[in-house]
This record gives structure tokens, C-alpha cells and sequence, in this order.
């Protein structure tokens, strides 16, 4: 390990500061202008992140015409923005463009994925944590193991298989699949296995059985883990298109991300309608984020994988 | 109650059997839903991959035909090739044991080993190419070009923007915040933007921010050229030399300009992601180290490369794998911003795949491609297991 370290000099300047506890921080308040490079180098960041969402925002709310003779790269600039909002864009897309029925789609699709994804994970997650039996290590590592398997690879064998059992371009066809996943399994269970033992096996002893401990102990305990699941595979279902492109080949089960990007291809220059039509699909999303920003941000940082 | 919990685990063998039945009717569903769609299509592909698999059940047995495709009728090279990687794998033994006793002799027939697998793969590559399908080999270069594009830039930016934004400081939890919208928003509609902010107009974001410069517009995703010609003028062209220098020279181009558009899309989704992993990882360093190589008189770049790269080396370990194993699944901003007047300089093999199958109805072929796919990732996996985590050190 780095421990190499350098003389201890005589003019150790370092009054110490009382640091709060429980906070990350490395580096303690630099000079001035240091700082103030420091935010300007920040903003600038957040500046990138943040600027194609807002020519999203403001080619979304253009006419046909502004989306090609008023253009401008620097969102100060007034030809960055329309001349006035073109808020008939929306419901073009909405209704035209069928991104009403897709919206609806993919707000199904999503809630009975995370819905079966909380199910099977969390019990799973719960066997795999406090119960010891035949076989968890073995079978905890397979599943494991299909974590890194790309999603290319399921697409021929699992096509055949939704047509086999008539769910190809049915809801069935497009959430079952998902319904389970060894890394939801595998975030509770770390977070199961901390929790002590002893307050299960007392319960045990006043008799209650797994079933009734899992049930009244173990769920209302982990608010937090299984928001975390929750959330990932709501964001994996709403975002996914690979899947969705193979598994349906008409409208009325197709989500938002197939609706958008067959709008791209077919819709040609109207570039407008296109944006209005990403931001339809990007707005769910960052209304949730904003809403439970604190928890979204650690549960991507606890996540540490996605697809 | 306060009966000790040692009681409870003396069981009788009736428990431990009613538990197992408890446990396995737990996971039975998860057990189901993976088990279908998730471990026995692998073996189901391995099956299908030996076949002429059109939609609508028309199947001929094939035997090895799709693999022969891919690799050429003449198994030479495809050995020369696999003998190559294995040459390399046995020089990493080698000069790993070079502190050894026999050490020197190691190392020198290490680097012979090395050497000889280097000449090989280079005479033999290109010939493999040449029988073998040209599209998937071409995929397979533009998947290296994009591992070399993404990786290593985002887990630099990613580890700065971590240690700049550990900083206690007004507004952290609203950088956080932002610096995690591109990951969150979902592919399809980012990309969309992406496609026009790059788009070969010449108000095109990308083109004004060009002339800015004083540069002139380009075609970006729309430009299959490589990338080094584009700036350094033409490359020698191909034309008249033998099949391995040509072949070298198609790598010498470098990525695609279309390429490196989608990989400025990729660092913009993943660079707030990375740091973000990375925050989590820099909280778990404790302060007094810092404290302590600051009373020794240690500066603030000396400070960063002795603790916190180190420090922070096993979450560089699993950024690495997610990284590099994450090149081989992208998909979606690549569907979204592929164009046809790029076409060969931008899909990855997982791209190729979803086309053979989806446009090509070629599901047999497709599955073949699936095999060769997951043998490189779990190949590269268990390389990166073997190598990268000598060199973690997990702060002890």
C-alpha cells in the first residue's frame, strides 16, 4: 500500500479544522481562487450534462420552419430558443405520432416489471440471506453468473421461445422475461444479510414460520433497498429498446423508446415533433429523479451496475 | 423472549429439511424466470447455432457451417490465431514468476513467447480475415476502437470530477444531481438529441463549436473515414499491397469520425455514473490518512496519486469490467445514431447480431455470432480477473 511517505517538515502549517462528521471530504478549503476555479470547472460540467436537454426543450417547442433557420449552439443566445413555443408540438406527437398510446405502454409494461421484480427478488434475496440450505452457494453463484451474458445473446433463443408460448408482440412477451434478475437478488440480499439474525429467529421461536417473518419483519426493515430495485428496474424497463424492438411488431403493446425511435427513422426533417416526442419519454423519468433526487443518486451509487 | 439465538440453530434434521423446501419455494420464482430466460438460452443458442434457422420453422442441420462462416473454411489461420492468444496467456505466466529463483530464464522465455505470439497474430490475423465474414471481424475492430475510446477516458474524468466534487462545498447534492441526468434519461431520446447536436448540417452544434475555431464543418456521423487521415492527412492506401499490410493499415486508419462521435455520446452518459461510483468509494478512505501525508509535508497531486488512486483501485477494478464487458452490450445510442453512409465503422458486434437476426432473419447465423460473443466476454472476464485484481489493493 502508499504509505511512502516524505520527511515531516518543520513548517507543518495545518491548523485543524473541526470537521463534521459523517461527511465525505478529502481536501479541506483551498485558496480562494482555487475554489472558485474549482465551481467554474463544476458549472461547466453541469453545463454539458445538462445543455442537450435543453435544446431538446427548446427544438421540441420550435415550428418546422425555426428548427432550421433559427438555430444556435449557446443556449444564451435568443436564436437558441423559439420565437414563440410552439405548445401544439405535444399534442401533435400525442396524438398524431401515437405517443399517447405508447406513454401508456410503457407505464404498464414498467409497473408489472417492477412489481414482479420486487416479488421474486425480494424472496429469493430473503432464502439467500437468512436461511441455510442445500445448495444456496452453489445456486447463488450461477445466478450470479449470468450477469455479465450480453443481452445479444438471449435474442434468437428468447424470440423463439415468447413465439413458442404465443406472448411474441402480447404484454406477457415483453415483462415476464424481466420479471426476475440475479442483481435485484443480489443488492437485497446484502442488504438482508446485515440486518441481525436474532431479530428473526426470536420471532421463530414465538413460532411464526419464514413466511411470516420475511412478511413482518424483513419488508417493513428495508424501505430503502427495495426502493432502490424498484426504481433501477422501472429505469431498465421505461429505457429499454432492444428487447422491445424483437419481442413486438405492431402498436399496441410497442413502448415509447420503440415508438421513438420508429418516429426518427420514418418521420424524417420533422425535427420538432421528434423532440417533443423525446422529451415525452425523458420526462416521467426526470420527475421521478427530481422528486426522490437524494435517493436516487445513492441508489445508483449503491447499484454500481446497470445493463 | 430473550432465549440466547444459539437454541434456535440446533435443529433437527426435520428442521433443516423443512427449511430447504422453505428456501427453494422462495426462490422457485426467480428460479423460473431465470431459469427460462436466462440459462437455458444459452444452451438453446448453442443449438440453434448449428443450424439454417429462418422464422416459421423452416430448420436444416448445418453441423459446424455457421462457425465456418465466420472463420473461413480454411482452419489454419483460426489456429495460428487461437495459438496466438494462448502464447499470450502463457507469457503473462511467465513473466509474472520472474522474482522467482529461475527467474531470468522465465522472464527471458516469457518475452520470446510474447514475441513469437505478436508475429504470429500479426501474420495470421489478417489471412483469418480475409476468409473469414468480413463484417464481423470489422465489427469486432470497431468494438476494440470503442473499448479504447470510452474506458479510459471515463474512469480519469470519472475519478477527477469524484475528487472535485468530495470537496465539501454549497450546491454538491445539485451537482450530483446533474451530473447524473445523462445516465438516468433514457438512451433513445439522448441519442435523438445527439443525432442532430452532430449532425453534418453546418449550424449543427458540433460544426459552429468547430468554426469557432476556425475549422471547417464536418460530417461527423456521417463520416466513415477514420479519424487519423481526417487529421493528418491521407494514410497510404491499400491498394496493391499484400493481404497483411492492407489489412494493418485499415487499424492504422483509427476509428471512424462517426465512431468517435457516438464515443463523445457514451463519455457524456458515463463520466457523472463513474464519478458518482467513485464518491461512494472515496467516502470509504479514511480521512486520517490524508491528514497524516499532509503533516509529512505531502502535496496535493502527491497526496492523490499515493492514496486516493490506490486507495480507490478496486472500484477502478469494477469500473474497468463494467466498462470494457459494457462495450460488448451497447445498443441502444448506437441504434439510434448509426447511419447508413457509416455503415462498417460503427456497429459493434452486439449491433451486428441484433441486424443478422432482425433484418437478415439469419436466427441460426445470429446464434453462431451469440457463441462467438460470449465466448469473448467470459474470455475477457476471467483475463481481467487474473491480471487487474494483482494490482488491486483493498486498503490493507
Amino acid at each position: 500500500m502508499a504509505t511512502d511517505r516524505a520527511r515531516p517538515r518543520g513548517e507543518a502549517e495545518v491548523p485543524r479544522s473541526p470537521s463534521r462528521p459523517g461527511r465525505v471530504r478529502i481536501a479541506r478549503k483551498g485558496s480562494p481562487a482555487g475554489r472558485a476555479c474549482l465551481y467554474l470547472l463544476l458549472f461547466l460540467g453541469a453545463f454539458v450534462a445538462v445543455m442537450p436537454f435543453l435544446f431538446m426543450a427548446s427544438t421540441s417547442l420550435k415550428t418546422i420552419a425555426e428548427t432550421i433557420t433559427r438555430v444556435s449552439p449557446i443556449p444564451f443566445h435568443p436564436d437558441f430558443w423559439p420565437a414563440s413555443p410552439q405548445w401544439v408540438n405535444y399534442i401533435f406527437a400525442w396524438t398524431r405520432a401515437r405517443f399517447g398510446l405508447y406513454f401508456r405502454n410503457s407505464v404498464l409494461t414498467a409497473a408489472l416489471t417492477v412489481a414482479g421484480v420486487l416479488f421474486t427478488s425480494s424472496l429469493a434475496a430473503y432464502a439467500f440471506a437468512k436461511i441455510r440450505f442445500f445448495g444456496s452457494k452453489v445456486l447463488f453463484a450461477v445466478l450470479l453468473a449470468t450477469l455479465i451474458i450480453p443481452e445479444s445473446v438471449y435474442l434468437v433463443p428468447n424470440f423463439i421461445t415468447i413465439t413458442r408460448l404465443g406472448w411474441y408482440d402480447r404484454l406477457a412477451g415483453l415483462t415476464v422475461p424481466f420479471m426476475a434478475s440475479a442483481f435485484y437478488i443480489f443488492l437485497l440480499r446484502q442488504f438482508f444479510a446485515q440486518l441481525p439474525t436474532e431479530l428473526l429467529e426470536s420471532s421463530r421461536i414465538d413460532g411464526a414460520g419464514h413466511v411470516r417473518s420475511f412478511l413482518s419483519i424483513m419488508l417493513p426493515l428495508s424501505h430503502a433497498p427495495l426502493f432502490t430495485v424498484a426504481f433501477l428496474a422501472f429505469i431498465g424497463s421505461w429505457n429499454s429498446l432492444q428487447w422491445p424492438l424483437v419481442a413486438t411488431s405492431s402498436p399496441r403493446w410497442r413502448p415509447i423508446t420503440v415508438g421513438l425511435t420508429t418516429f426518427i427513422t420514418d418521420a424524417g426533417p420533422e425535427n420538432q415533433l421528434r423532440m417533443a416526442g423525446a422529451m415525452i419519454a425523458v420526462l416521467p423519468v426526470l420527475l421521478l429523479y427530481f422528486v426522490a433526487q437524494k435517493q436516487f443518486t445513492e441508489a445508483i451509487a449503491r447499484s454500481g451496475i446497470k445493463g | 423472549m430473550s432465549t440466547p439465538s444459539r437454541t434456535v440453530r440446533v435443529r433437527s434434521s426435520g428442521r433443516a429439511v423443512h427449511d430447504t423446501l422453505t428456501a427453494y419455494l422462495f426462490i422457485l420464482p426467480s428460479l423460473a424466470v431465470i431459469g427460462v430466460f436466462g440459462i437455458f438460452p444459452l444452451f438453446f443458442t448453442l443449438y440453434v447455432s448449428l443450424f439454417k434457422w429462418r422464422p416459421g420453422g423452416k430448420v436444416a442441420f448445418l453441423g459446424l457451417g455457421n462457425y465456418a462462416e465466420i472463420f473461413g473454411k480454411d482452419a489454419l489461420p483460426l489456429l495460428a490465431v487461437l495459438a496466438s492468444i494462448a502464447g499470450f496467456v502463457l507469457a503473462g505466466l511467465l513473466i509474472r514468476r520472474r522474482r522467482s529463483r529461475a527467474g531470468g530464464l522465465l522472464l527471458a522465455a516469457g518475452l520470446i513467447v510474447l514475441a513469437a505470439s505478436l508475429v504470429a497474430l500479426a501474420f495470421f490475423l489478417p489471412a483469418l480475415v480475409a476468409h473469414g465474414d468480413k463484417e464481423i471481424f470489422d465489427a469486432l475492430r470497431v468494438t476494440v476502437w470503442y473499448s479504447i475510446g470510452t474506458v479510459p477516458l471515463q474512469l480519469a474524468a470519472g475519478m477527477l470530477l469524484a475528487v472535485a466534487l468530495s470537496r465539501r462545498m454549497r450546491g454538491q447534492q445539485a451537482f450530483r444531481v446533474v451530473y447524473l441526468l445523462p445516465y438516468i434519461s433514457p438512451a433513445v431520446a439522448s441519442a435523438a438529441v445527439f443525432e442532430l447536436l452532430f449532425s453534418l448540417r453546418p449550424d449543427s452544434f458540433a460544426n459552429q463549436l468547430l468554426l469557432l475555431f476556425g475549422g471547417k464543418p464536418l460530417q461527423w456521423l456521417q463520416e466513415p473515414k477514420g479519424i487519423i487521415p481526417l487529421i493528418f492527412g491521407a494514410v497510404p492506401r491499400a491498394a496493391g499491397v499484400g493481404v497483411v499490410p492492407s489489412y494493418w493499415l485499415q487499424w492504422a486508419q483509427g476509428p471512424s469520425l462517426a465512431l468517435m462521435s457516438i464515443i463523445f455520446y457514451s463519455l457524456w452518459v458515463f463520466i457523472g455514473y463513474y464519478a458518482l461510483i467513485y464518491l461512494n468509494g472515496l467516502s470509504a478512505i479514511p480521512r486520517q490518512l490524508y491528514e497524516a501525508a499532509e503533516v509529512d509535508g505531502a502535496g496535493r497531486i502527491r497526496r492523490f496519486f499515493s492514496i486516493t488512486v490506490p486507495l480507490l483501485s478496486p472500484t477502478t477494478y469494477f469500473l474497468t469490467l463494467l466498462g470494457v464487458i459494457g462495450t460488448f452490450k451497447a445498443f441502444t445510442h448506437i441504434y439510434v445514431l448509426r447511419h447508413p453512409a457509416a455503415s462498417g465503422t460503427v456497429d459493434p458486434l452486439s449491433v451486428s447480431i441484433f441486424f443478422t437476426f432482425f433484418r437478415k432473419a439469419r436466427l441460426g447465423y445470429a446464434s453462431a455470432m451469440s457463441i462467438l460473443l460470449f465466448a469473448i466476454v467470459v474470455g475477457l472476464a476471467i483475463l481481467q480477473q487474473r491480471t487487474l485484481e494483482k494490482g488491486v489493493s483493498y486498503g490493507d
